[in-house]
């Protein structure tokens, strides 16, 4: 019985989050956009989440010309989803309204190649195509036992080394991504503006200042202040109530 | 020729002349308020002359040049001298230290001289000389319109020259003009001098306004006006009548001074001080105006931050507009429109911001926020600005890159002009704290699963091929089967005795035929039993065998149940068994 109420709770549950979202569908469509955002808001506060839900709440805040929130959730929508045009895009138009023209410096050499490579696939579909080399190993492997023609048996025994390679460079892919994952820290800053030190003091000289909206990836941090790093490679410490991140 | 001929000449003199330089004051022994002659004399024309320091003295006159040049009875005398007028700082001994001067490539010195400077002296009264009465008929006087004022509030300077009306004034000079360190000054021009009448010290007196100037200060705390002196050219009363009864006037010279005047500058207050405080002070209107706000990208646009009213004006800086990075913006034309009159600087300042979208898409421009000091209200204002939105129609998208494909002539060009993309209408949604898929142990056990299986299919192949290599157990196995296959039909008659006997006679004689290959007409005992033991069954078998053929001959004459059928069945299954295995072919 109790597991029941239980089941029947979480049903509910889930059934009200999914109508919040549609609300919020409801107000952004009639461009009542703080309710469209409250909506969505409530959503995430009860434990849910989906890129969709983030992307639309980019949309609510980019409509509302709050910088910094709306390229927050476009971001997070691209972590969830990193192959989302639609996300790819409107975060390009929210990242024109920010102050900050941050450029890009390109990585170049064998590390860049290796996780452009390792780019490819997020690290749960790295894990997916593991299980599968896995079990189309284990194919290849009754194909060559069992098979009676010589050449038929060649053919499987080579097939069986061949997904077994895939399959130990698709774990280790795997870890090296969600190790690159949890070791990426991605930020938002949030403060309108704000100075960037070159020590982690109040007093210390100004490296550089950033304005809200612009995508900054943590390093260290301490006590209340975090050193961060630009996609220019510029480097300081800034205080943590300035941005949010992103994980 | 003449050239040679003066070249000798002039070696001549060389020789002969003896250069000399040196310095003579007029007195060695003066007074404080005295003044100090001192020239510097030499028989030569030198270059390069370098007065001393003069430390302890001021020059207030000088350097005055002197040449003199004679020829007497063949003689020629050169003269030449430089005159400084030496005014007296302190009283003490003073030293006059050497200067030099350069004469035909050689540097000579003159001997320092040693003055000593008393106290004041007093001054023989010259009744036809009317300077020492000068003090009393004429004043300098600077008016301060504010003594404390705060940093950078307007405060005038009113220079009054008072003339009382037995004295006249023929002319002036300027000795020093005032140097507004830590102000920030505008004089205002006296086009005419107009002469009014006023009192000073209660007495009736002429006065003109020399010059007016205003000043903001720039620094907290105890600031001095330096004097303005002049040197005024008096005509005074002598005393005496001329011929005609009129008035007799001296001329003299008279220096008057307006005195140092300090004021005292009081910082602005710290309490409620905003943050994007720039320093201005006074009463102004703050506007942020674009030219327009709807336009193509490429086209550009003004953005005009002006500043009205009264106040430092020129003394601070204009708030700077903030642009997304989309809107490329360049440095600003500073314009201004600025009036001095003695109420303080008044007018407009505006700095003018070329504005060009590079995107199309609708982009914001910050409120500015302007922040100044009333000195009416005394306090700290701030004035916000409206934001600004700038809607770029035409141009490209932020996500296009600059290799636009060139239109074909005549042809539309559909260029894949992404747009801001719509909400999307469905959704899946999961739990925020949801554990990854990787490192879970189904992720593990779907990875090991197959490597688990490899063993058990070869070890279940290896059982296979075990079970098909055992040969007699499969002969076994295969004999059960066939006794099996021929007492199927008898089996299936159990219960019924004609028939079931009658089947198992049956499959009894085709299991004969079948292993023995004979006929149904050769079937006596003795051949079958004959037959079977040349085939190596065991006697104990065939005994079996035959009993059992007996027992169906007999049963289809005598009643029988069931359970004698079964018992029946049964042995004829182990029966036919033991002689297929036993059966050599």
């Amino acid at each position: 019985m109790k597991k029941l109420l239980y089941i029947v709770l979480l049903v509910s549950q889930v059934f009200w989050a999914q109508t919040a979202f549609e609300k919020g569908n409801d107000f952004y469509k009639k461009e009542k956009y703080e309710e469209a955002v409250a909506s969505y808001e409530q959503v995430v506060q009860s434990g849910k989440q989906s890129s969709e839900l983030y992307f639309n709440l980019g949309n609510a805040y980019y409509k509302m010309h709050k910088v910094a929130p709306a390229i927050y959730n476009y971001e997070k929508a691209l972590l969830l989803n990193p192959k989302d045009h639609a996300a790819q895009t409107n975060l390009h138009f929210a990242q024109k309204m920010t102050i900050d023209e941050i450029k890009v410096v390109p990585k170049v050499g064998f590390s860049k190649m290796i996780n452009d490579l390792l780019d490819v696939f997020h690290y749960e579909e790295w894990a997916w195509i593991a299980v599968g080399s896995s079990a189309f190993f284990l194919l290849c492997f009754i194909g060559y036992y069992f098979a009676s023609q010589t050449v038929v048996k060649r053919i499987f025994f080579f097939g069986m080394f061949v997904v077994l390679l895939s399959m130990l460079i698709s774990v280790s892919a795997a870890i090296a991504e969600k190790d690159n994952y949890n070791s990426e820290r991605p930020a938002i800053v949030f403060a309108e503006v704000v100075p960037v030190k070159s020590e982690p003091k109040a007093t210390a000289s100004d490296a550089f200042v950033l304005h809200e909206g612009a995508k900054v990836f943590v390093l260290e941090s301490l006590d209340n202040w975090r050193k961060i790093q630009l996609t220019d490679d510029k480097e300081g410490w800034i205080e943590k109530e300035a941005i949010k991140e992103l994980k | 020729m003449n050239r040679v001929i003066f070249l000798i000449v002039l070696c001549f003199q060389g020789l002969f002349a003896q250069v000399q330089f040196e310095a003579t004051v007029s007195k060695n022994t003066l007074g404080i308020n005295e003044r100090l002659r001192v020239d510097f004399t030499m028989n030569e024309d030198g270059d390069n002359f370098s007065p001393p320091a003069f430390e302890g003295f001021r020059v207030v006159g000088g350097p005055n040049q002197a040449v003199s040049y004679s020829w007497i009875n063949g003689k020629k005398s050169f003269n030449k001298s430089y005159s400084y007028f030496l005014m007296p700082l302190k009283k003490g001994p003073a030293i006059i230290k050497p200067a030099s001067i350069e004469i035909d490539g050689k540097i000579y010195k003159t001997n320092p001289v040693k003055v000593t400077v008393t106290n004041a002296v007093q001054e023989e009264v010259n009744p036809y000389y009317p300077q020492q009465k000068t003090g009393e008929g004429i004043h300098l006087v600077a008016e301060i319109s504010k003594t404390n004022p705060y940093i950078n509030e307007p405060i005038t300077v009113v220079y009054k020259l008072y003339v009382s009306n037995t004295a006249s004034v023929r002319n002036w000079r300027e000795m020093a003009s005032p140097k507004y360190n830590d102000f920030w000054s505008q004089n205002i021009d006296i086009k005419k001098l107009v002469v009014e009448n006023g009192k000073y010290n209660g007495e009736d007196y002429r006065y003109v306004v020399l010059r007016k100037t205003v000043l903001y200060p720039q620094k907290a705390g105890k600031l001095e006006i330096e004097p303005l002196s002049l040197d005024i050219e008096v005509d005074l009363p002598t005393g005496r009548r001329d011929f005609f009864g009129r008035m007799e006037y001296a001329s003299g010279n008279k220096t008057v001074s307006a005195g140092a005047k300090s004021i005292n500058v009081r910082s602005l207050p710290e309490a409620g001080k905003p943050i994007d405080f720039t320093g201005a002070v006074g009463d102004f209107d703050f506007k942020v105006t674009p030219s327009k706000t709807t336009l193509k990208a490429g086209e550009s646009l003004n953005l005009v931050v002006s500043v009205s009213g009264k106040g430092n004006l020129k003394l601070f800086n204009l708030p700077k507009p903030v642009v997304p990075s989309a809107l490329e913006m360049y440095d600003p034309e500073h314009k201004e429109k600025v009036t001095t009159p003695l109420s303080g600087m008044q007018g407009e300042v505006s700095d003018t911001y070329a504005i060009i979208p590079q995107y199309k898409g609708n982009y914001l421009i910050k409120p500015m926020v302007f922040s100044y000091f009333d000195l009416n209200a005394n306090k700290y204002k701030t004035i916000n600005s409206p934001e600004i939105m700038i809607n770029v129609m035409d141009g490209p998208s932020p996500t296009s890159g600059d290799n636009q494909v060139a239109a074909v002539p005549g042809k539309q060009n559909v260029v894949s002009n992404d747009q801001f993309q719509f909400i999307k209408l469905k959704t899946n949604l999961t739990a925020i704290h949801q554990k990854g898929f990787l490192g879970s142990g189904l992720f593990y056990s779907l990875l090991i699963a197959p490597f688990l299986i490899i063993p058990i299919i070869v070890l279940a192949r290896k059982k296979k091929e075990a079970i098909d290599g055992d040969v007699v157990g499969n002969k076994i196995r295969q004999s059960n089967k066939l006794a099996k296959r021929f007492l199927s039909e008898a089996n299936k008659q159990m219960g019924n005795k004609e028939a079931f006997y009658v089947a198992m006679e049956k499959a009894l004689h085709n299991f004969l035929k079948a292993k023995l290959h004979i006929e149904t007409s050769e079937m006596s005992k003795e051949n079958i039993q004959e037959l079977l033991l040349s085939r190596k069954a065991t006697p104990e078998t065939v005994q079996n065998f035959l009993g059992l053929m007996d027992s169906c001959e007999f049963a289809r004459y005598t009643p029988a149940s069931v359970g004698t059928m079964q018992q029946d069945y049964d042995k004829a299954v182990t029966v036919i068994s033991g002689l297929e295995k036993q059966i050599t072919n």
